[in-house]
């Protein structure tokens, strides 16, 4: 089987994240850069099911240089090879950019498996794997917590408010993961010295044959008109607890629409 | 000259950190009071190839050096776990048997060290020798194809979590010019003739110490690690990587604790501005920071060195001292900056100062080090 991991390197979720004055696009440089956490999660379930059933799995990743760092991360968890995809014209992409330009590497280098984070730490639009689907006519499988691969059938548990839903397809198809799923694993020793040995093709946009006018910030069908600071966190409500501290507790709950 | 480091060295750290990370102060702090062995953390590590990462690549070891060994032990201390076996049992015993074992003892021996299955501790301290290595009393005479092990040890470390121990033995008389006649012998822990029994220390630390009664311990012949009568040479070739480690363990417990009181005097407000605002707070904690760095930037000459085969012991020497320093000192400014907190089991760091205290002591006294430099360095008169 040739699975695929789409990774996205984000900003750390516990560094403080701004974006730029200029063009309010995310500022990479002001913090430190992770694999998005998800991800991790989806190429552990891609290491599992090469394990099971044989195969390849490949990192596919668009970003600056430096995401070669979160590819490296990767390949030292087992992944067997990867594909850069990385342009300055590429820069501030917006969701249908990125998965037209991930959907033109993906028809290119082929693909029975497409594995996907359900959403990233830093944009959160949890779009992309719908987008990237529908551009390459294959199903959709989202918010997965259990992956089975049968011959050319896959099922998966489908994560809802009331349990999941079971929900099948054939491949070739595209899959979202959830943090349920699995536990990522951590990369050994061995992994990482392998890591620097194994191929990783980088692509620009004239090798991938996406069209420059339909990626980067120009291109954006949406764009950022505004923003600002989080405001500063509000001090808590105490609640005194006088025999009726549960019925307190609940009616700020309730109040606030959590219960 | 290169800073810098590679980028596998960068993901050793990440990913010793996150392991250790999951596990981390509390974890370590629990088990230190209780004096139990944080064998969760060594078992995780050792899955993932770095309890053994020192060790040839034949073995099962990582086929990396010392160098890569000191980020373990600086990594798993940076996340409030440090594990003192690792001097012990990667540093000192791994190097020894991949050194001078024979190749049925590192195929025996070594894929356990390796995988952090197996354990072996270390036996040289004595009673009546203290650091005079050259008044070992603890005698191995041959006996047919065996030999009989008997004397006293002790602050052994481990003992309880070990399935062998390498000891120190005098095998014969001095030589005519003064040279002391060791060897090395490897002794299962269960070994009839052994007694084994606890010393108990006021340090909370999770690694428990022990004496050792040894009398008439059959070893067969086949345990001798190296050659008869040539272990003073090889014990302190394996010493090196125990200062070393133990200088890396010591940067790990001072960025832990450091971190530990930055992130306190950030937020504890008792005033109108955070603690850490004054000076008298802060400076000791910066103070703390630059003997850390320093001590880190000593250690990783010293383990470059090692690595290269290039004479390691000065710059050995001088990383262990400094880092036990700055690792004192970085508890001692973290403890003060918690006031009465810092005494307190809920915030678990008196026992990075204990630790911290004893590696002060030990593997080498500091006195020891200042001797060494004093006479080695400085070209001063021997004391001793």
């Amino acid at each position: 089987m040739n699975i695929v991991v789409c990774v996205k390197q984000v900003p750390d979720t516990w560094s403080e994240r701004t974006l730029r004055e200029s063009d309010s696009t995310l500022d990479r440089d002001a913090a430190d850069a992770v694999i998005n956490e998800l991800d991790e999660y989806a190429i552990e379930e891609g290491l599992r099911l090469a394990e099971a059933h044989g195969g390849e799995v490949t990192i596919l990743s668009m970003g600056p240089d430096r995401a070669t760092e979160a590819i490296r991360k990767a390949l030292s968890m087992g992944a067997d090879k990867a594909v850069h995809l990385v342009d300055d014209a590429l820069a501030g992409s917006d969701l249908l950019g990125t998965s037209a330009a991930l959907a033109a590497v993906l028809g290119q280098i082929g693909f029975d498996l497409v594995i996907l984070g359900s959403e990233s730490t830093d944009a959160r639009t949890g779009a992309l794997p719908a987008m990237l689907a529908e551009r390459l006519g294959v199903p959709q499988l989202s918010y997965a917590s259990k992956v089975e691969v049968d011959g050319s059938a896959i099922s998966i548990h489908r994560l809802a408010d009331y349990g999941y839903d079971t929900v099948e397809a054939t491949l070739p198809a595209v899959v979202s993961v959830v943090e349920k799923i699995n536990e990522p694993r951590y990369p050994t020793f061995k992994g990482i010295m392998a890591a620097k040995k194994k191929p990783v093709q980088t692509m620009s946009l004239a090798d991938a044959g996406i069209d420059p006018a339909t990626v980067g910030l120009a291109n954006a069908a949406s764009e950022v008109t505004g923003w600002a600071k989080r405001p500063p966190r509000q001090a808590g409500t105490i609640v005194t607890d006088e025999g009726d501290g549960g019925a307190k507790a609940a009616g700020f709950l309730a109040e606030r629409k959590f219960i | 000259m290169e800073f810098s480091e590679t980028d596998e060295h960068v993901a050793l750290r990440q990913a010793v950190a996150a392991i250790a990370g999951k596990f981390g102060g509390e974890y370590y702090a629990r088990k230190a009071a209780a004096h139990e062995p944080t064998s969760e953390l060594w078992k995780a590590l050792g899955e993932h190839g770095y309890i053994g990462i020192n060790l040839p690549e034949d073995y099962g070891g990582g086929g990396a050096g010392l160098t890569e060994l000191t980020i373990v032990c600086e990594e798993t201390g940076a996340q409030g776990a440090p594990l003192l076996l690792l001097l012990v049992s990667s540093a000192i015993c791994g190097e020894i048997i991949a050194d001078y074992g024979t190749a049925e003892q590192r195929a025996r021996w070594l894929p356990g060290l390796a995988s952090g299955e197996s354990r072996i501790v270390f036996a040289i301290t004595e009673p009546d020798a203290g650091t005079n290595t050259h008044r070992l009393s603890t005698t191995a005479t041959r006996d047919g194809a065996d030999y009989l092990l008997s004397g006293r040890k002790y602050y052994i470390s481990g003992v309880d979590v070990a399935d062998a121990i390498l000891v120190v033995a005098r095998s014969g008389p001095d030589d005519a010019d003064g040279r002391t006649r060791l060897s090395l012998f490897l002794v299962d822990t269960d070994a009839p003739g052994l007694t084994v029994e606890p010393l108990p220390v006021s340090v909370q630390v999770p690694e428990r110490q022990f004496t050792l009664y040894l009398d008439d311990v059959r070893v067969p012949a086949d345990r001798l690690i190296g050659g008869e009568g040539e272990g003073f040479g090889q014990v302190f070739h394996g010493l090196n990587p125990e200062r070393i480690t133990g200088a890396a363990l010591c940067v790990g417990v001072g960025r832990y604790v450091l971190d530990r009181a930055a992130a306190y005097a950030s937020t504890r407000t008792v005033w109108d501005v955070p603690v850490g605002a004054h000076q008298g707070v802060a400076h000791p904690l910066a103070e703390a920071r630059i003997q850390v760095e320093l001590a880190a930037l000593m250690t990783r000459k010293a383990a470059w060195l090692h690595d290269q085969g290039l004479p390691a012991g000065e710059a050995a020497n001088m990383a262990k001292y400094a880092a036990a320093e700055a690792a004192l000192a970085a508890a001692d400014a973290a403890i003060q900056t918690h006031g009465g907190n810092g005494l307190s089991a809920g915030y678990g760091l008196l026992p990075y100062w204990g630790l911290a205290r004893l590696l002060r002591i030990a593997p080498v006294s500091r006195e020891m080090v200042l001797n060494f430099v004093a006479q080695h360095t400085l070209g001063l008169p021997r004391s001793y």
